[in-house]
């Protein structure tokens, strides 16, 4: 599709681009969100317009042709992880904690932080020439195979004429990190966040009477509630 | 605006929404005292650079057809989804256990390793 | 032949024993007993042990058929032996004598020629240190009779003075309070007992001796020389905490040393000129081939063993004229021929004499100072601080005669005029030692003066050519000496003082030592009946008095020596009977002492007598000639039988054969002299101690220039304080000055100077090194305390840190490399 076609005095429209339109939706709804996670003091607000930035994010993989990509994002992002943040958001929900406020002074710092970082990510997206120029507008091949093919060593977009004779290694060993880093973390994860055993007084006179001379007693005193050990 | 509409949404727009929500992010972070909070911020920065990843491995943004990582970034945007989920999973856990011990998710009051 | 195999062991073992004794008693010296009681035992049988395997040696030797030379006083065989001196030995033994192949390197080695053999002798080496054609050091064996009877004479005083000791030194086996050592708080000093120490040194010191009997070569001499000589400082100076025995101890030490520096260039002299040191006729182990000794090459067998000029010393003397036969650029070989073809013309013309002279001079040198001859005998007299015990041994059988016995070993390599020079050294010796002893008040004093008199004796007569003289003398010295020192030590022991004047009437008392000691004065002074009997002394005074006068007959202009021999015969008998009648006879002069005194104990009476036995009969000629006399006779040095007459570097001196003293003239001369002037020294002190008929100090009153002379015992120590110890004193004195003023200074503005600079070092270092360091580190701390605030914890702040630093980056980045990203 040449937009050299396509002038400003043509019909809205007629000529609408479907793909530049969505883009700019969900963009737009990233965006928004994303702002008012920022702005929003209550942390269950947040939570909710972080669940928008998030699909709209996965929306924007879909129009870049990652649609495996995309829906990892709804799945995993939307689906997953923020519903792990609810429940945070709900295990701590506590009237006062809900909305914390941050001082003045810090909000305008921050904003002022952000503006210029703003600045320069801007001035970097826009300062190579080639990524300014837009695509072909071609159809791409769906990428969920090439995807699953790569993680598991094979890579069928680069089965080309010197590669075959050299070819790339796929994401086998990578893929099998990540998975075993996966299930590390989420035992790691239970243990960290495991129900606790309240502690008996007895053992914490006697922690406070041995650490009497450290700084740490205070912190050994005011938290009752630190595991004795495994159970 | 209209240049985008009119078809010629290029790598750099793509960019510029990743900047925007790496930035939010970051200000999210700097910027909440609930712990929660932080952590959305780092989901979010997570998530500009995501979008910056896809947008460099889409051939379909390509101004010349070829992407600048192809099947890479896709790929790294799929590991960054994974990290980010194991992440949140661990960083949640501290949290709770912060929560526990200190009965608070205010993160100003978690100073004390404080210089 | 058996005894050529037996005899080194049998003597071998017999030597090293006293050394086991020695190792073992120092390692465990403190644990035998209480005190090192057991050291006693333990030494005492180590030399038991050494004196049984001598005596065994001596039967060997004896049985073992060596010719037996005619007895002395008959003089019809004496002629026999004149003209024809190995006559009948050489049929009676048949000379073994070991081919070059036959490679025994360490195998005997029995030395003796086909006809003339006058002498028989085995040497051999056990081990050989080192060795190359031109030198070779090793332990090895010479011996002949003389080397046995040595060892039984040796090992046999040595185990007597052993048991007496262990009874006199009993005060060592608790703590001892020395009165005589006063302690700076003026309390006597107080030390623990060296019983042991005793007896180690004991041991040291006889296998020492033994070493130098049994010496095969120079070397081995020289190393046992030096060990007598430091075992002799570790007895002198037994008590070494008194400063009288420290200093008898080191006099004694460093007048020895004079004596080995001379013995040192005589050493020299013999092995630059000859290339070896053995006696004997060895096998040298490098070449396999049969090297001739000292003795083969001085006296060779195809000369008839008449002394001549080595070749060797010729040619070391000759160095000229071989420079001048070498001008000539002749071929190596040729030179040699040449050389070899001119020496019999450069030893008629004297060539190597003078080394011969110097290379004897030398030995006799080291002699000089171990046996005490003038004019080193000053550190005899004084080595009497030691324990009674070590007087007797070293004055009887060990380091002083050691002295003697080298020149006789020696004697085939010395040429008349260095024996002349030894017989003069003898005699003046013993004029000068008897007249001392005369005005000595002190017991000990008196027999050390003796004893060097009795060694002048010997010296001269080896010096007159009385090879078998001066050594059967050595033999009978020994046993009567050292019965007469322990006698004394008995004596003082019971009297506890050295000081005859305090003495006296001790006969009652005392009747074993009396009597002993009696024994053992008319032993010293050759009493007996004339031509029939009598004490060992007067067989050996008589030989000495026989060739003495011989040899003042042959050399007229020499008869001096005769008068000397005589005279001294006369002072020894006055001054051994002035001894024993002040200290037994008469009524007693301090009766405090006499009242404390009593006989010692039979530990200590025991060796007495059995010293007082030998005293007696050591000179008897046994029949079947086995006498000490006629057992020396077998051994007397091949070619010495007959009299020489040389024309020599001190006139013409004719050395006369010993045989001829023995001839009836001669003989009846001598023995009717030393028995007429011992009588009258006899009578004489009897006249003035024992019936006061003459005041002894109306004499000494009447001369007393003389009697004042002697007193201070012709003022050596003190010519020799003038001559020696003063101007060392003074030039050390001078280099002391030197040090103190001038180097000392010299190194202390050395030091001042580093002082200074070390100080602005030291300032600089404080001030500056320091300070910058410190201020480092306190800017680092305070940068430390401050930075420690930017650490708040508070987690959001970090996150703005990390913007603020990404956001700088990425400016600076930009501003800085807008090139490379503009591209």
């Amino acid at each position: 599709m040449n937009h050299e076609a396509f002038g400003l005095s043509t019909n809205l429209f007629a000529f609408l681009d479907w793909h530049g339109f969505f883009f700019l939706l969900f963009a737009g709804v990233a965006c928004v969100a994303a702002v008012m996670v920022v702005l929003s003091d209550n942390v269950v607000r947040m939570a909710l317009h972080l669940v928008l930035s998030l699909g709209a994010t996965a929306g924007l993989f879909f129009l870049a042709g990652a649609e495996f990509v995309g829906a990892m994002q709804l799945m995993i992002y939307v689906g997953g992880t923020l519903v792990l943040l609810v429940f945070g958001v709900m295990l701590t929900a506590q009237t006062q904690l809900v909305a914390l406020r941050t001082p003045a002074g810090d909000r305008v710092i921050a904003g002022i932080l952000a503006a210029s970082l703003l600045a320069v990510l801007v001035q970097a997206a826009f300062s190579i020439e080639s990524w300014q120029k837009s695509g072909q507008g071609v159809a791409t091949a769906p990428t969920a195979t090439p995807l699953g093919m790569a993680l598991v060593g094979v890579r069928v977009d680069q089965v080309e004429e010197e590669n075959l004779v050299r070819p790339k290694s796929g994401y086998l060993l990578p893929f099998e990190i990540v998975s075993v880093h996966l299930l590390v973390v989420l035992v790691g994860a239970a243990y960290l966040a495991r129900a606790k055993r309240r502690r008996v007084p007895r053992s914490v006179d006697l922690v406070a009477s041995a650490d009497s001379t450290k700084p740490m007693s205070s912190v050994a005193a005011s938290s009752t509630l630190v595991a004795g050990g495994p159970k | 605006m209209t240049f985008v509409l009119c078809g010629v949404v290029s790598v750099s727009h793509y960019l510029v929404v990743g900047a925007v929500l790496f930035t939010c992010g970051v200000v999210c972070m700097a910027l909440k005292r609930n712990a929660l909070g932080v952590l959305m911020g780092i989901e979010l920065v997570l998530n500009g650079a995501n979008i910056n990843f896809v947008a460099f491995g889409s051939e379909y943004l390509a101004g010349d057809g070829r992407s600048v990582l192809g099947l890479d970034g896709e790929v790294m945007a799929l590991f960054v989804i994974l990290l980010a989920a194991a992440e949140a999973a661990v960083a949640l856990a501290i949290t709770l256990n912060f929560y526990n011990n200190h009965a608070t998710v205010d993160v100003d009051r978690a100073d004390d390793l404080h210089g | 032949m058996a005894a050529a195999q037996l005899l080194p062991i049998l003597l071998g073992i017999a030597w090293l024993i006293p050394l086991a004794s020695f190792v073992a008693i120092l390692f465990f010296g403190t644990r035998m007993g209480a005190h090192g009681k057991g050291a006693a035992t333990v030494a005492t049988s180590a030399i038991g042990a050494s004196l049984f395997l001598s005596l065994v040696a001596l039967v060997a030797w004896t049985m073992a058929g060596h010719p037996v030379p005619s007895p002395h006083h008959d003089e019809g065989h004496a002629s026999v032996m004149k003209t024809d001196a190995g006559q009948s030995s050489g049929s009676v033994q048949p000379v073994a004598f070991r081919s070059p192949g036959l490679s025994d390197a360490e195998g005997s080695h029995v030395s003796g020629h086909e006809e003339h053999v006058s002498s028989i002798s085995y040497s051999g080496d056990w081990y050989t240190l080192y060795a190359s054609r031109s030198l070779r050091l090793s332990i090895g064996w010479y011996i002949d009779s003389l080397t046995v009877l040595m060892f039984v004479v040796v090992t046999f005083i040595a185990t007597c003075i052993h048991i007496y000791a262990a009874g006199y030194m009993h005060d060592e086996l608790h703590d001892v309070t020395d009165s005589e050592v006063q302690l700076a708080t003026g309390e006597p000093l107080h030390r623990e007992g060296r019983f042991h120490r005793f007896f180690q040194a004991l041991s040291l010191f006889c296998f020492s001796m033994l070493g130098i009997v049994i010496a095969g070569n120079l070397a081995m001499v020289f190393i046992f020389w030096e060990l007598v000589g430091i075992c002799s400082w570790f007895l002198i100076g037994f008590y070494f905490e008194r400063h009288s025995a420290s200093t008898a101890a080191n006099k004694a030490f460093i007048v020895n040393r004079v004596g080995d520096f001379g013995m040192l260039i005589g050493l020299m002299a013999l092995w630059g000129g000859l290339g070896t040191l053995h006696f004997g006729d060895s096998v040298n182990s490098a070449t396999d081939q049969v090297e001739p000794g000292l003795f083969e090459l001085v006296r060779p067998a195809e000369n008839h063993h008449e002394q001549q000029v080595p070749d060797g010393l010729v040619v070391f003397a000759a160095a000229d004229q071989i420079e001048k036969m070498a001008a000539g650029n002749p071929s190596r070989s040729e030179l040699r021929r040449e050389v070899a073809a001119a020496v019999p013309g450069w030893r008629e013309q004297g060539y190597g004499r003078w080394l011969l002279f110097v290379a004897g001079l030398g030995i006799f040198c080291g002699c000089v100072g171990k046996s005490a001859q003038v004019p080193l005998f000053v550190w005899l007299p004084d080595a009497m601080e030691g324990p009674t015990p070590v007087s007797a041994l070293v004055h009887s059988a060990t380091m002083v005669a050691a002295g003697v016995y080298l020149v006789g070993r020696f004697f085939p390599v010395l040429t008349p005029d260095v024996l002349l020079v030894i017989a003069y050294t003898g005699g003046v010796t013993l004029f000068i030692a008897a007249t001392i002893a005369i005005t000595a008040t002190d017991i000990k004093r008196v027999l050390a003066y003796s004893t060097v008199s009795q060694l002048g004796y010997m010296m001269l007569a080896l010096g007159v050519g009385g090879w078998v003289a001066g050594l059967f003398h050595l033999i009978t010295h020994a046993f009567f000496k050292s019965l007469l020192f322990l006698c004394s030590g008995s004596v003082i022991h019971a009297c506890h003082t050295n000081d005859m004047r305090k003495m006296g009437g001790l006969l009652k008392v005392m009747p074993y030592t009396a009597w002993t000691m009696l024994i053992g004065c008319l032993a010293i002074i050759g009493a007996g009946v004339p031509f029939v009997l009598g004490f060992s002394g007067y067989y050996s005074k008589d030989a000495i008095l026989a060739q003495a006068l011989l040899f003042s007959r042959t050399n007229p202009q020499h008869s001096v020596l005769y008068v000397a021999v005589a005279g001294g015969a006369f002072i020894t008998a006055f001054y051994m009977f002035r001894l024993w009648f002040m200290t037994f006879a008469g009524s007693p002069r301090d009766q405090h002492v006499f009242e404390h005194a009593h006989e010692s104990p039979r530990v200590m009476t025991a060796p007495l007598v059995a010293l007082a036995v030998f005293a007696v009969v050591a000179g008897w000629a046994l029949p079947g000639g086995l006498g000490v006399e006629s057992l020396l006779e077998q051994s007397r040095p091949a070619g010495t039988a007959e009299a020489i007459t040389t024309a020599g570097i001190l006139g013409n001196i004719t050395l006369p054969a010993e045989h001829e003293s023995h001839v009836g003239a001669i003989h009846v001369t001598a023995t009717l002299t030393a028995f007429l002037t011992a009588l009258a020294g006899v009578l004489l002190a009897a006249a003035m101690y024992l019936k006061p008929l003459v005041s002894p100090v109306a004499v000494a009153h009447a001369a007393r220039p003389i009697y004042t002379f002697l007193v201070h015992r012709w003022y050596v120590d003190e010519l020799y304080n003038v001559l020696f110890v003063l101007p060392t004193l003074g030039v050390a004195r001078f280099i002391s000055a030197i040090d103190t003023q001038v180097i000392d200074r010299l190194i202390n503005s050395l030091a001042w100077t580093a002082r200074q600079i070390a100080s602005v070092d030291a300032w600089f270092d404080r001030v500056v090194v320091d300070g910058i360091v410190n201020v480092a580190g306190s800017v680092t701390w305070k940068a430390g305390l401050e930075l420690k605030r930017v650490q708040t914890g508070n987690l959001r702040q970090y996150v703005m840190f990390i913007v603020v630093g990404t956001v700088a980056i990425f400016v600076l980045a930009t501003l800085l490399f807008r090139t490379s990203f503009a591209g």
